[in-house]
């Protein structure tokens, strides 16, 4: 009775640092897709932009995220004297990061239409911004669907990163039921547990999205 | 209407059009034909400011709208947003449905309003790319190729459907390898060949307009 009790309280104390791990996801995902979004219009607009934001992807998605993160938490404050928060300095992170990735999939997503769209809002007198907004992006988008929600899976696990220095989300805390019981298996299975079922709740709701624009 | 004076383009040092001197009156079908390659899309794809020119001047009065051989028409956005949503963005205030939905009736598809592209057949397709540059209101049409991929019948439909969307001061060019359909609407054809004009022929003041084009490819 007391181990079940025991064990209870684990799942929940564990399931505690979703809320942390949610945050981290979804400010990040949506630092990296605004960035991604500028960094796309910007790369196909101008040839000195493109060489620019060729160079930011290569360094972003060349190097490890865990390297990245400890260069915005620790290096940063000693650099220019800024204090990140633990959740402040993960979004900035994993945003910029994502971005990296995100712009890479809008870029074939955006390849994969006819040349003819682009021309076709031109004749039409489409102003760039609208065109952009209204005719290229919702249908780059739309192609890039399974690779965004196969990004934001990746940028899920990738958060368990932020338990590294010292982020207090799930990872962290079943890192910490351990140390104390001395006992790892049951509190990384549940760890693992959580996030596997935050992925299939992903890969449901991008398999929904992709039906729901599957009417064109 | 239209007025271009000695074009000069080139691509990879290749001359595509060399020196073409060209006027299109108010009103008037110019049909333009000649063997692939001959620079009939460059032509039109200049006019439109698509492509840039190397040499010569372009003079158009009054706005320019162009058909594309493949359409492009907006695949997320059904037949009447692909209509009204260009005018809209330009004039705001106004309500483009119902004249959108006239030019659908005018051309027999105002039972598509709601489709998405893809459910159209070619000639419907057609359709609505033809709705979506009349409701600009230009002054000059430029067609690409468009008969490619229709039927004979539904070939038909397009002479009668430009012809009557023709006039009021409206003037079309039409590039087409048909040259029968060609022969059928265009009030004058030019046939481009390796850069200049080899040909420039009235259709209705030929006995056989066609073998005549057809000593040019």
């Amino acid at each position: 009775m007391e181990d079940r009790l025991m064990l209870l309280d684990n799942i929940l104390y564990i399931g505690s640092g979703i809320l942390f791990t949610l945050q981290l996801l979804f400010g990040g995902i949506s630092l990296g897709l605004l960035l991604a979004i500028v960094m796309t219009i910007l790369r196909y607009s101008s040839k000195c932009a493109s060489y620019i934001i060729t160079g930011y992807i290569s360094i972003f998605r060349g190097t490890p995220v865990i390297l990245q993160l400890s260069l915005f938490y620790f290096a940063l404050p000693q650099i220019i004297g800024l204090n990140l928060e633990i959740l402040t300095a993960g979004i900035l992170t994993f945003g910029l990061n994502s971005a990296a990735y995100l712009a890479e999939i809008l870029r074939s997503g955006i390849n994969s239409l006819p040349k003819g769209q682009f021309e076709a809002a031109q004749t039409l007198r489409i102003p760039l911004f609208k065109t952009w907004k209204d005719v290229i992006l919702p249908q780059a988008i739309r192609n890039s669907l399974p690779s965004l929600t196969g990004e934001m899976i990746a940028l899920l696990k990738e958060t368990a990163l932020i338990s590294t220095i010292g982020g207090l989300d799930i990872m962290r805390k079943s890192q910490g039921i351990a140390a104390e019981h001395f006992t790892y298996f049951t509190p990384l299975l549940i760890a693992g547990a959580y996030y596997y079922a935050m992925v299939l709740l992903i890969e449901f709701i991008g398999k929904k999205i992709e039906k729901n624009n599957a009417n064109y | 209407m239209l007025t271009i004076d000695k074009l000069h383009k080139t691509f990879n040092n290749h001359t595509i059009l060399n020196g073409i001197d060209l006027k299109v009156p108010s009103g008037s079908i110019l049909g333009l034909a000649g063997p692939s390659g001959s620079g009939k899309s460059t032509l039109l794809r200049i006019i439109q400011g698509l492509d840039s020119i190397d040499q010569g001047t372009i003079t158009c009065k009054g706005t320019v709208c162009f058909m594309f051989q493949d359409f492009q028409l907006f695949p997320h956005m059904n037949v009447m947003q692909n209509i009204i949503y260009a005018p809209s963005i330009r004039n705001p205030g106004h309500d483009y449905k119902k004249e959108a939905q006239k030019l659908l009736a005018k051309l027999g598809i105002d039972s598509k309003a709601d489709s998405f592209p893809s459910k159209l057949s070619g000639g419907q397709k057609q359709r609505v790319a033809l709705a979506r540059s009349l409701i600009m209101k230009p002054d000059l049409l430029l067609c690409d190729e468009p008969t490619s991929g229709l039927d004979v019948a539904t070939i038909d439909e397009v002479v009668e459907l430009l012809k009557s969307v023709c006039g009021n001061n409206m003037s079309m060019i039409i590039a087409s390898h048909d040259l029968d359909f060609l022969t059928k609407i265009a009030d004058r054809i030019i046939v481009l060949k390796e850069g200049n004009i080899a040909a420039d022929i009235e259709p209705s003041k030929s006995k056989n307009p066609i073998s005549q084009l057809k000593e040019y490819y």
